[in-house]
């Protein structure tokens, strides 16, 4: 256990020693800034409008300024996770520094998970920083606290579900970049397979439907927290770990 | 105090159906340092990649310290320490991060890990630049902190793989002197092909050729034993085909060198008057023949270039 929260704090620490964590942080918070500001600004004009036809009531805030922001975000990490998460088993080997990590008396899970762990508060870090904005509502309107919670929540769990297929990709090959194309296809497969789920409504559209991460996703912005897509995206991180594990295992067979 | 620290038994290894390892033994005991002569390719990193679990064997055993590395790779692992070829080093750190991450990793206590650190940088001279980045050192610092992760746990093993090619002759001598000192406290299975680094480090070598020990003994056993037979090393102006001189009765082996030839002759017999007449007669044009008796350059040779001649197979570790 020690030995996983060293792995992780080092990764973290390593991330922040490139620019590559600072640049992403930064181009990250820019565009989910400027689109959660023209949100607010679409939202005013259409309070506007709505007003000016006598319409009670509002617009759903919450639903109208913060959830697109995070929808976005998730689109932007999907570009952005594999960049990050490409370098953390296939750096050491190209760097040669694998074995110092290979030959340590660490299991090849506990490995992964310290690398995973790593990446992780990383996320959370950056997610912190996503919710700054939002944060600011609070002061002139009446945001849906719950469901910007679980929009976050929601975010973080998909970004971890990216980061953990990242990781497998990163321990399939020992080039980076190799390692970010692999996982942003599988990535961004898994985002649009929804996209052939809603043509006849058999049995293979539905699997379709509940492979795809949006979908997942996309009842956690609406505010729902469902068991089924909890289990969803933790599945898919567990199946990230357990292939790099294997191939952390396959590895010392074949050589 | 002859507790076997390594133990290798019966290892082979296939990369894709061919035989790198075919059924080595190697046995270090504890407090030794053991040469692992080979030319290159002949299976020496295979071998100290397996031992540090970073490889599986196809077959055979691997014990470190009595543990075996296949049944419980995570403590044997805990026992040894690695300097492959090139340096593990993370650039981006310093010297004592590098060192105190690695010490974590092996599971030095937290109560201990300063000092461990401390006597590692000390031990590897390493303690002068202890806060410089790893990435802004030289060649020879780098080579020291990647000796120095390799000792800093206290480990039983210290397998390092060529620790010092690329250094200047400075830090050679003095890594050779700190390999020197860490056996008695640690065992070390020390690869290289530089021959002299072995008679100054090591009490005993193990050779080996394509993938089989072909010798495994002390320096001078090895040595004696080449002294058995007779080496020459001769030159001429026009000097004839080996072939030619291996039709002289007695010489088994000609090995040639920049600058002349290795003849080996058999212990019965002596060549030099047949050499320096037959040179007269065909106009070779003599200019040098001095013994060259039983280096350690003339044994390897020998063995790594005559692996077939039967008394050398039969030489295997007795185990």
């Amino acid at each position: 256990m020690r030995a996983i929260i060293t792995i992780a704090l080092r990764e973290l620490r390593g991330m922040f020693h490139s620019p590559l964590a600072w640049t992403l942080l930064a181009v990250l918070f820019a565009i989910c800034a400027y689109m959660f500001n023209a949100g607010v600004l679409s939202y005013q004009i259409q309070m506007l409008e709505y007003q000016t036809y006598g319409m009670r009531g509002g617009l759903p805030l919450t639903e109208r300024t913060i959830a697109p922001m995070l929808g976005n975000a998730a689109v932007l990490l999907l570009l952005l996770m594999p960049l990050l998460s490409m370098r953390l088993i296939a750096e050491e080997k190209r760097q040669g520094t694998w074995p110092a990590l290979a030959c340590s008396p660490l299991s090849p899970m506990g490995i992964v998970l310290g690398k995973y762990l790593g990446l992780l508060l990383f996320l959370a870090i950056a997610i912190a920083l996503l919710a700054i904005p939002p944060l600011t509502l609070y002061a002139f309107g009446n945001p849906d606290t719950g469901q910007f919670l679980a929009g976050l929540l929601g975010l973080f769990l998909t970004a971890a579900a990216f980061g953990a297929v990242g990781l497998a990709a990163s321990s399939a090959t020992d080039n980076p970049n190799v390692a970010a194309v692999i996982s942003f296809g599988v990535l961004l497969m898994l985002w649009i397979l929804s996209w052939m789920g809603n043509a006849s409504g058999g049995l293979m559209d539905k699997m379709l439907a509940y492979f795809s991460l949006l979908n997942h996703y996309q009842n956690f912005l609406s505010g729902v927290i469902s068991s089924a897509d909890l289990i969803y995206f933790l599945l898919l991180s567990a199946a990230g770990l357990l292939f790099a594990r294997q191939r952390l295992m396959a590895e010392r067979i074949q050589g | 105090m002859t507790e076997t620290m390594i133990h290798l038994s019966g290892v082979t290894r296939l990369f894709g159906g061919v035989k790198a390892l075919d059924q080595i033994n190697l046995e270090v005991r504890r407090g030794e340092v053991m040469g692992f002569l080979g030319p290159n390719g002949a299976g020496k990193t295979t071998t100290m990649r397996i031992l540090s679990g970073l490889l599986a064997p196809s077959e055979g055993s691997v014990a470190v310290a009595g543990i075996d590395v296949l049944d419980h790779p995570v403590e044997a692992r805990a026992r040894i320490g690695f300097l492959p070829e090139n340096p593990p080093i993370y650039g981006e750190m310093t010297v004592r991060e590098y060192l105190d991450y690695l010490a974590t990793l092996r599971r030095v206590p937290a109560a201990r890990l300063r000092a461990a650190v401390e006597r590692a940088m000390e031990r590897c001279g390493l303690t002068g630049v202890q806060d410089r980045l790893l990435r802004n050192l030289s060649k020879g610092y780098r080579q020291r902190a990647g000796i120095a992760q390799a000792i800093v746990h206290g480990p039983d093993v210290v397998v390092l793989d060529e620790p010092t090619v690329g250094l200047d002759p400075i830090q050679i001598r003095e890594i050779r002197a700190l390999i020197r000192e860490l056996g008695g406290e640690h065992s070390v299975l020390l690869s290289t092909h530089i021959l002299p680094e072995v008679r100054m480090t090591c009490q005993r070598v193990a050779v080996i050729h394509q993938g089989r020990i072909v010798a495994d003994d002390t320096l001078e056993a090895l040595e004696n034993r080449a002294q058995g037979n007779s080496i020459h090393f001769l030159r001429w102006k026009n000097p004839p085909t080996p072939e030619r001189l291996e039709q002289i009765p007695g010489i088994f082996h000609v090995t040639p060198r920049e600058d002349g030839w290795l003849i080996t002759a058999t212990p019965e017999t002596d060549p030099v008057p047949e050499l320096v007449r037959l040179s007269a007669a065909s106009g070779w044009d003599l200019r040098e023949l001095t013994q060259a008796g039983g280096s350690l350059e003339e044994i390897f040779l020998h063995l790594t270039t005559r692996e077939e001649r039967p008394e050398e197979g039969s030489e295997e570790p007795s185990a």
